[in-house]
């Protein structure tokens, strides 16, 4: 097992440590609800990466998971009016129930199946939700679900915590044998399978663990936004993901959260572009795919820290 | 019952439209194209830019619509697929942007709101007692037309046995002197025309706003998926199949749930045969 480099806990340390002041500097409820969202997408980011990163077989649907987990604290919360804590291990729970769904016919195969039937199954569920608007609430969604915790800050550094679990957690499993394992799927299949390794049950455990995190990811949005809705389904969310782990360098996980704090804090900022904000992400994602292939992030804290290695 | 038959059959050949010019680009070039969907909604903005905005006669604006949409395709696969050709995630990557690009242009240039195309036949048929909006009944034919033209052309022109050839084996055409760049270009045109021609058709009497596309895609991916990747009769029969399928499910239970039609029959194909119906055991 490889370790991780000491530069590279305190580089974490160090940012961590940073987003979790910085709300003291400047103290407003507007700053740190910003942050907040923020740190949700490092999460969704991160999970992303391990699963797609790591394997290669790209998830176009991760607002499946994301809409499962916030939907499911959405009925616990609001409708059935339960504790809020325990949204969030069944928002785990049933995000990795959607991933056995999607994941077990679709992984088996090679070629594209995975990531046409995640889009596929994700815009389905989307219009499933508007369909039956009796129970889903419809365009409008769940409203009124309980805060996990009274005062912001406290609920922000509570989420950046587990923010910081995820990137732990995903971290040492993928430099773990089970991340080795992963990775030679990406290479090559099939002298995987020829290798007696069962590449399918390697697949279909990470998705389930990215599900997890995302659908842990999505119940804690939901108990920040007090509300859930259909778009929280949408392709747009994914394609958000997709292009943060793109931008983090694909396969580096902590690569991935930082880009998504870093982008999400510039969608804020570019805000007052309304309408062309997605298309500025889009454009993005096109410029970084023909000019850094790599990424950005993770080649960048490399290239900075090689020599103290 | 009867109306069952001939609502399925429009339905069917919307489909077919859209899967045929999927599964055809994916066959050639390998290309998985997901602004596919792009297409079908860039096709019916030009009908509705042309008539309704520009006054152009119809029957000159649907052709108009499918060449402006074509060269489109074209120009998308020139210039952001092919230099990215070698990784299949940054072909799925570029046409995912460029289908959210498609849409946002659409939804900033036109907003949200629906936008109606006029008919191109008023009249309403009857069949046996089953009425039909003429609008209908147009796009069933010339979906049969179109197939069977498609078909035609690839079985029986050089230009068809070329592109079979590219299908078959990329590099082993390029050693028989065939362009295989060209031939990728020639087969997006026709991909992207059919889905535009689908576009056209469906605008008289489907709604016509931004995010338009995505369905469709979604039911052409499960079309192709069900048929099998790559495989012309395959997406046909598979049309069939989804498209009666639905309108049984509509006509018997409820519109609401023939969304659900699509996704069971995408999970039931890639639990018993992943290949689909006609596709190639490669596909595993």
């Amino acid at each position: 097992m490889k370790r991780i480099a000491p530069i590279d806990i305190a580089g974490g340390i160090l940012v961590v440590a940073f987003l979790a002041l910085l709300p003291m500097f400047a103290a407003s409820n507007y700053l740190t609800g910003v942050l907040t969202v923020c740190v949700i997408y490092g999460i969704w980011a991160s999970s992303w990466d391990f699963m797609s990163g790591l394997t290669g077989r790209e998830n176009f649907g991760h607002s499946l998971f994301i809409g499962a987990g916030a939907y499911t604290a959405g009925f616990l919360s609001s409708i059935w009016s339960a504790n809020p804590w325990i949204s969030l291990p069944l928002g785990v729970v049933i995000a990795i129930a959607f991933s056995l769904l999607v994941g077990f016919p679709t992984l088996r195969l090679r070629g594209p199946y995975f990531a046409l039937a995640m889009l596929s199954a994700s815009a389905i569920l989307q219009r499933l939700c508007l369909i039956f608007w009796e129970y889903t609430g419809g365009e409008e969604g769940i409203y009124g679900l309980d805060p996990l915790m009274k005062n912001p800050l406290h609920y922000y550094w509570f989420v950046l915590a587990i923010l910081a679990v995820t990137v732990i957690a995903l971290t040492l499993l993928a430099q773990s044998h089970w991340g080795l394992l992963l990775r030679a799927i990406r290479g090559d299949e099939a002298t995987c399978q020829a290798a007696g390794i069962n590449v399918t049950f390697y697949k279909i455990v990470s998705l389930m663990i990215s599900a997890g995190f995302a659908g842990l990811g999505g119940a804690l949005y939901a108990h920040y936004q007090l509300q859930v809705s259909p778009p929280l389904f949408s392709v747009v969310v994914s394609i958000t993901v997709i292009i943060m782990v793109y931008v983090g360098g694909i396969g580096s996980i902590y690569g991935a959260a930082v880009a998504a704090i870093l982008l999400t804090l510039l969608t804020e900022m570019l805000r007052g572009f309304g309408e062309y904000r997605l298309w500025i992400y889009t454009l993005t994602l096109m410029l970084i795919l023909f000019f850094l292939p790599n990424g950005l992030i993770a080649p960048l804290w490399r290239r900075l820290t090689e020599r103290l290695r | 019952m009867l109306q069952i038959l001939i609502y399925g059959a429009v339905s069917s050949a919307i489909y077919a439209m859209l899967a045929v010019g999927f599964t055809l680009i994916f066959g050639v070039a390998r290309i998985l194209n997901l602004a596919h969907g792009s297409f079908y909604a860039l096709g019916a903005y030009a009908a509705y830019v042309l008539t309704s905005l520009l006054g152009v006669p119809l029957f000159i604006a649907a052709p108009l619509a499918v060449l402006i949409v074509a060269g489109f395709g074209v120009v998308m696969e020139r210039f952001l697929v092919r230099p990215l050709r070698s990784s299949q995630l940054a072909v799925l990557m570029i046409t995912l942007a460029v289908s959210l690009a498609v849409e946002q242009a659409l939804f900033i240039t036109f907003g949200s709101e629906y936008r109606n195309v006029p008919s191109f036949v008023a009249d309403k048929l009857s069949i046996g007692g089953v009425d039909i909006s003429g609008q209908r009944l147009l796009a069933l034919v010339a979906g049969v037309l179109v197939l069977l033209g498609l078909w035609l052309f690839i079985q029986r022109t050089r230009l068809g046995a070329a592109i079979l050839a590219v299908s078959q084996d990329p590099e082993a055409a390029q050693y028989m002197g065939i362009p295989t760049n060209r031939i990728f270009s020639i087969v997006m045109a026709i991909s992207a025309g059919t889905a535009a021609l689908a576009g056209v058709l469906v605008s008289p009497f489907l709604t016509v706003q931004p995010t338009m596309g995505l369905l469709p895609m979604v039911k052409a991916f499960a079309i192709v998926i069900v048929g099998g990747l790559g495989s012309i009769p395959g997406s046909i029969i598979a049309s069939l199949i989804l498209g009666y399928s639905e309108t049984i499910v509509a006509y018997l239970i409820s519109t609401s749930w023939t969304e659900l039609v699509s996704l069971v029959a995408v999970v039931v194909t890639l639990m018993i045969r992943p290949s689909g119906l006609l596709g190639r055991r490669a596909a595993f």
